[in-house]
């Protein structure tokens, strides 16, 4: 990571978008930073906490994003400029809250939230725009075109949150958040915070008059004056502005990393002097005058953002206000079909799509460019399916997971939640995953399974979560099953590490994000205090893991917990040596022959082993194991053969 | 083998989800595939060996050519006698307390399996061991206080052969094996045709059949013995040969009879298409003697077989007399009994008196069992 804290100002560093954020937010004069993991997202929080003590600020990986939300503005009450980050998933849980906050105000410390999308859901669950929230709340949004504007924004959304006493978000994604590029420093503030949670005292008792969201119809007027003072601001910020012709061909209207894609096309296609590009940092609420004054400059208009057409349809909103007899311009994008409505773009979509309205030929590539580059780009990797890590314990938990559910015969039913363990949903976890949705999600859907007993349900259901989206989600999901009876088992896949993200601490870990040790949270012991009844196995015992799980089925009667505790093999295997030699006798390997059929490369799939085709064996691929030893016991010949490294 | 082998689809299909299992543990044991569990035979994953497979191979519920087993076994085509190729039928006993306690009649079985091992005649044996839950599992003795441990029969089907799948392929033990009619019907298949990638079918030295009317599902069976009794009080289950028509459940102090018609209900289905009383494949076949309480009836079939009998004989380790004519011919009766009913059974299923399903019988035999 780099020197985010480096006192240089006037000098260039080179960052990714996230620690451009948090220079940003340095330099704003910031003092807390909460935060929950999820990529694009993750090293905004991670670079503060890494000179969080250095600085002087205080900087935390909370629970979840509502609990990052709420103390960052808790924080912000008492005066403390404070900033809560989270992936798009993390705006959802926090939205109740967000909801309430727009309308009890901030403190004096302003308030910023960080939501950085995923567009494609290149590491999610899903793909959302969380710009429309923006509208829905009436906070300010900005979204940053490059990754000096990321830092730039940050350090002014802060001034403007302090200012107006609202929630101000700003919205990233993912080749800005995690692209890098050369970032001019400013200067960084040098001045003690005191922290002061101001009261009305007085001999009367009173009501508080702020940081609550009642009367609501008040405050949310005062909302709405909020929001007339940031537009006003918004009209003349330099975070807008056009680029092109005074007459344009066509008016390419963007934002965020489309900027930058929109500015590729005009290049390639040399066309700067017929198209012009009005790119907005300042998105809601929309600049109308600004953008009015610039929907005159050509009769044709493309939208050009990702995922969602928000820009476009706010523009569109605008129709009502043009002059009685302006010619209304053609407006093309995702409503047009012209720009996709899902997944990223790239500079070549943004080139068909000009080309199209343009009525140019001009072809950005070979029609078979994308497999030629695909075909070279795979020549330089091995390849490699999604799975999971040689040695990974959630490929030796699903093992017994799925002959557990084999062996008992009730035609269990597994829901899933999010993490590495998703991977499970196919061969990595041989297909034994049924559903999947939000963090902690799957405990929820199997409390409803759970309690199908009168209809006749007699499937066992086993809901997996990792250990991190345990603390996470998964805890009053938990205490419903255990309290209204429902029938399943909760498999806590505890790596002790949120492993996705780049292994965050966690209450489980007994460790904070500035590095200090802390209380443990012990799973076992708070589920055990709920009334459950609470196994912990090593999933590296396949025949014990198992047979815990059948009998935890067979018994039936309420919700259980069956913790599989081995640390995540990323971690040990930084700190340690393999604790086995690994390597197939070929003598006793019986390949494909019937008593086999190759079950370990062909369907335990850890990629530590290879099926060598010519001689009809299996063999260890020495660079890949991690000698972990699980498959010795998967074998069915005894040819994997282990001995101590 | 003559019938061409449809792997574990084919064994699903046939067997399995036919209801035909006998829960032998021919199939398990040894594939990772498929996995016996708490009387079910389980499909862990998909096997893609759909033209060749042992599971389906061995199944004594797949085709079996009786001719070619027989000639395998004992040199001489399939026998139209009621109780399979003989070469003595007598009754005996145990001549040893200690086994006469705990055996289900006369202690034949563990005696002669307690010489044979004594004698270095084998080296261990696979038997049915009831654990104190009363459920009953495959276990390889190999001590005769091993064997004695095993004495007394469990009523549910037990998947012994699962046992000797698990023995791994260079392991040359000399065996013997006490096993179901069916299951010695398996241990036949794999003589005649050895499994490839297991420990040799030919450590397998002696093979003692038990008689076998029907065994019961250790799933439903288990179930209502959990419900009416406290299994841990159980010392002994008798079925005691007609005409009592009864199920005895002996603890320490009692006896809890059910009129064999309540229990029937727990039969295995497959039970209903096995023509096979008395273990016809086995060296020695042993069962209960009507009328005459402690002793067992014996069917000396091999050459092996007479030679432990004989064995047994000289060293006074079995007191041994002539099977009453008129309790041979009820045997034969008996036994001829269960050929005609599972023929009918099977015919009945098939639609086609042609088609016997999984039983390789000449034309010409069948239609004289059921005459
Ligand atoms: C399911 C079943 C049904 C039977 N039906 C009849 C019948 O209809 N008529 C008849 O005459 N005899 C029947 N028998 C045989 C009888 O119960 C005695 O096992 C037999 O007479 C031998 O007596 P023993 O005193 O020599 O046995 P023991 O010396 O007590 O030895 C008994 C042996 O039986 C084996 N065994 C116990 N339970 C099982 C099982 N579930 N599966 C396989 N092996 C087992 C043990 O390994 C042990 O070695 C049946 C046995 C079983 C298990
Ligand atoms: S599981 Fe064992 S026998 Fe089968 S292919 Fe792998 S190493 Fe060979
Ligand atoms: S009868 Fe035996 S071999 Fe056939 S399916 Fe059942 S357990 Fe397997």
């Amino acid at each position: 990571m780099a020197n985010i804290e480096i006192d240089a100002p006037g000098t260039s560093q080179l960052f990714i978008g996230n620690e451009a954020i948090a220079r940003g937010a340095l330099e704003a004069g910031i003092g807390f930073a909460a935060a929950y993991p999820g990529t694009p997202s993750s090293e905004i929080l991670g670079s503060l906490a890494q000179i969080a003590k250095k600085m002087n600020i205080y900087a935390e990986w909370s629970i979840n994003e509502k609990v990052a939300m709420e103390a960052a503005a808790g924080a912000s009450y008492a005066g403390i400029r404070s900033l809560a980050a989270m992936k798009q998933n993390g705006i959802n849980v926090v939205s109740d809250f967000l909801a309430n906050l727009v309308m009890s105000g901030t403190g004096k410390g302003g308030l910023v939230l960080v939501s950085c999308d995923d567009p494609s859901a290149i590491s999610s669950s899903n793909e959302q725009d969380t710009r429309p929230i923006a509208k829905w709340l009436d906070i300010p949004l900005v979204e940053p075109g490059d990754f000096q504007e990321a830092k730039d924004m940050t350090k002014w959304l802060f001034d403007l949150a302090e200012e107006l006493g609202t929630l101000c978000m700003l919205r990233s994604v993912t080749r800005i958040a995690h692209a890098r590029g050369n970032v001019k420093l400013g200067e960084l503030p040098n001045k003690q915070q005191k922290a002061y949670f101001e009261q009305i005292h007085d001999l009367k008792n009173v009501m508080p008059t702020r940081y609550i969201p009642i009367p609501s119809p008040v405050r949310h007027l005062f909302l709405h004056a909020k929001m007339d003072k940031a537009l006003e601001k918004f009209e003349s910020s330099l975070f807008n502005r056009y680029i092109g012709p005074d007459r344009a061909d066509l008016l390419i209207i963007t934002c965020g990393s489309c900027w930058l894609y929109s500015q590729d096309a005009i290049e390639a296609l040399k066309l700067r002097d017929r198209v012009g590009i009005l790119k907005l940092g300042t998105l809601w609420p929309l600049p109308e005058k600004f953008v009015m004054e610039h929907l005159n400059k050509s009769d044709k208009v493309l939208f050009v953002e990702e995922i969602d057409p928000f820009l476009e349809r706010s523009v569109m909103e605008l129709g009502g206000s043009f002059p009685p007899k302006a010619i209304r311009p053609t407006f093309y994008g995702k409503r047009s079909g012209h720009i996709n409505a899902y997944g990223e773009l790239n500079p070549d979509m943004v080139i068909k799509a000009v080309s199209t309205i343009l009525g140019l030929t001009y072809k950005a590539r070979d029609a078979d460019y994308g497999k030629k580059a695909e075909a070279v780009a795979k020549s330089n990797v091995p390849e490699r399916s999604m799975t999971f890590c040689a040695g990974c314990p959630h490929r030796a938990t699903f093992w017994s997971i799925k002959n557990a559910l084999k062996l008992d015969g009730h035609d269990g039913v597994v829901t899933g939640d999010i993490g590495c363990y998703s991977m499970a949903l196919g061969p990595a976890g041989f297909f034994q995953v049924r559903t999947m949705h939000c963090m902690g999600a799957g405990v929820g859907v199997a409390n409803g399974l759970g309690k199908l007993g009168q209809f006749g349900f007699n499937q066992p259901v086993l809901a997996v979560v990792g250990d991190s989206t345990f603390y996470h989600a998964t805890i009053p999901a938990l205490i419903n099953g255990i309290y209204n009876q429902s029938n399943f088992i909760l498999i806590i896949l505890d790596n002790s590490a949120t492993a996705m993200t780049g292994f965050q601490p966690h209450p489980g870990t007994g460790m904070t994000a500035m590095g200090e040790p802390t209380k443990v949270i012990s799973m076992e012991a708070l589920c055990r205090s709920l009334g459950a009844r609470v196994e912990v196995c090593d999933p590296f015992d396949l025949n014990n893991t198992t047979a815990i799980l059948l009998e935890m089925m067979a018994e039936g009667g309420g919700a259980k917990v069956a913790i599989m505790r081995r640390q995540c093999e990323l971690v040990r295997a930084k700190k340690e040596k393999p604790p086995y030699k690994v390597r197939v006798d070929a003598e006793r390997c019986i390949g494909e022959a019937c008593g086999c059929d190759r079950l370990c490369t062909r369907i335990f799939l850890c990629p530590g082993l290879i099926w060598d085709k010519k001689t009809g064996k299996s063999k260890v691929d020495e660079v890949i194991c991690n000698g972990c030893g699980v498959c010795v016991d998967v074998c069915p010949q005894g040819a994997i053969i282990k001995e101590a490294a | 083998m003559a019938a061409e082998s449809k792997g574990c689809k084919g064994l699903f299909d046939e067997v399995i989800d036919a209801g035909l299992c006998t829960l032998c543990g021919a199939c398990t044991g040894r594939c990772p595939y498929l996995a016996y569990y708490q009387g079910r035979i389980a499909l862990l994953d998909n096997c893609t060996r759909i033209d060749e497979a042992q599971c389906y191979d061995y199944c004594p519920r797949t085709h079996i050519d009786m001719n070619a087993i027989s000639q395998k076994i004992f040199g001489v085509q399939y026998s139209d006698g009621e109780i399979g190729n003989t070469k003595e039928v007598l009754i005996a006993r145990s001549t040893d307390a200690n086994i006469t306690e705990k055996a289900q009649y006369g202690g034949v079985v563990t005696t002669l399996l307690s010489l044979a091992l004594d004698e270095g005649f084998i080296e261990g044996a696979i038997l049915t061991k009831t654990s104190d839950g009363k459920t009953p599992s495959p276990f390889l003795a190999q001590a005769v206080n091993d064997i004695l441990q095993c004495a007394g029969s469990s009523y549910m089907a037990c998947p012994v052969l699962e046992r000797y799948n698990q023995i791994p392929e260079d392991n040359s033990d000399k065996l013997g094996i006490v096993a179901m009619p069916c299951q010695v019907l398996a241990v036949a298949k794999m003589k005649a045709n050895p499994p490839a990638n297991r420990a040799s079918i030919d450590n397998i030295r002696l093979v003692i059949g038990l008689f076998c009317t029907w065994a019961l599902s250790p799933q439903n069976f288990y179930q209502f013995l959990k419900e009416n009794l406290d299994l841990s009080e159980v010392k002994k289950f008798d079925i005691p040969p007609p005409p009592a028509n009864r199920f005895d459940i002996f603890t320490a102090s009692s006896k809890t009879s059910f009129p064999l018609e309540k229990i029937r209900k727990f039969t295995m289905p497959t039970c209903a298409y096995c023509l096979d009383m008395t273990s016809e494949f086995a060296d020695i076949s042993v069962g209960s003697v009507e009328d005459i309480e402690g002793w067992n009836t014996v069917i000396v079939r091999t050459k092996i077989g007479a030679e432990l009998m004989e064995m047994a004989k000289k060293k006074g380790k079995l007191q041994i007399d002539k099977l009453p004519s008129a309790s041979l011919a009820h045997l034969k009766e008996a036994s001829l009994l269960k050929k005609k009913r599972a023929l009918n059974e099977i015919i009945k299923r098939s639609g086609d008196r042609n088609n016997l399903i999984y039983v390789g019988l000449s034309t010409k035999l069948a239609e004289k069992i059921l005459e």
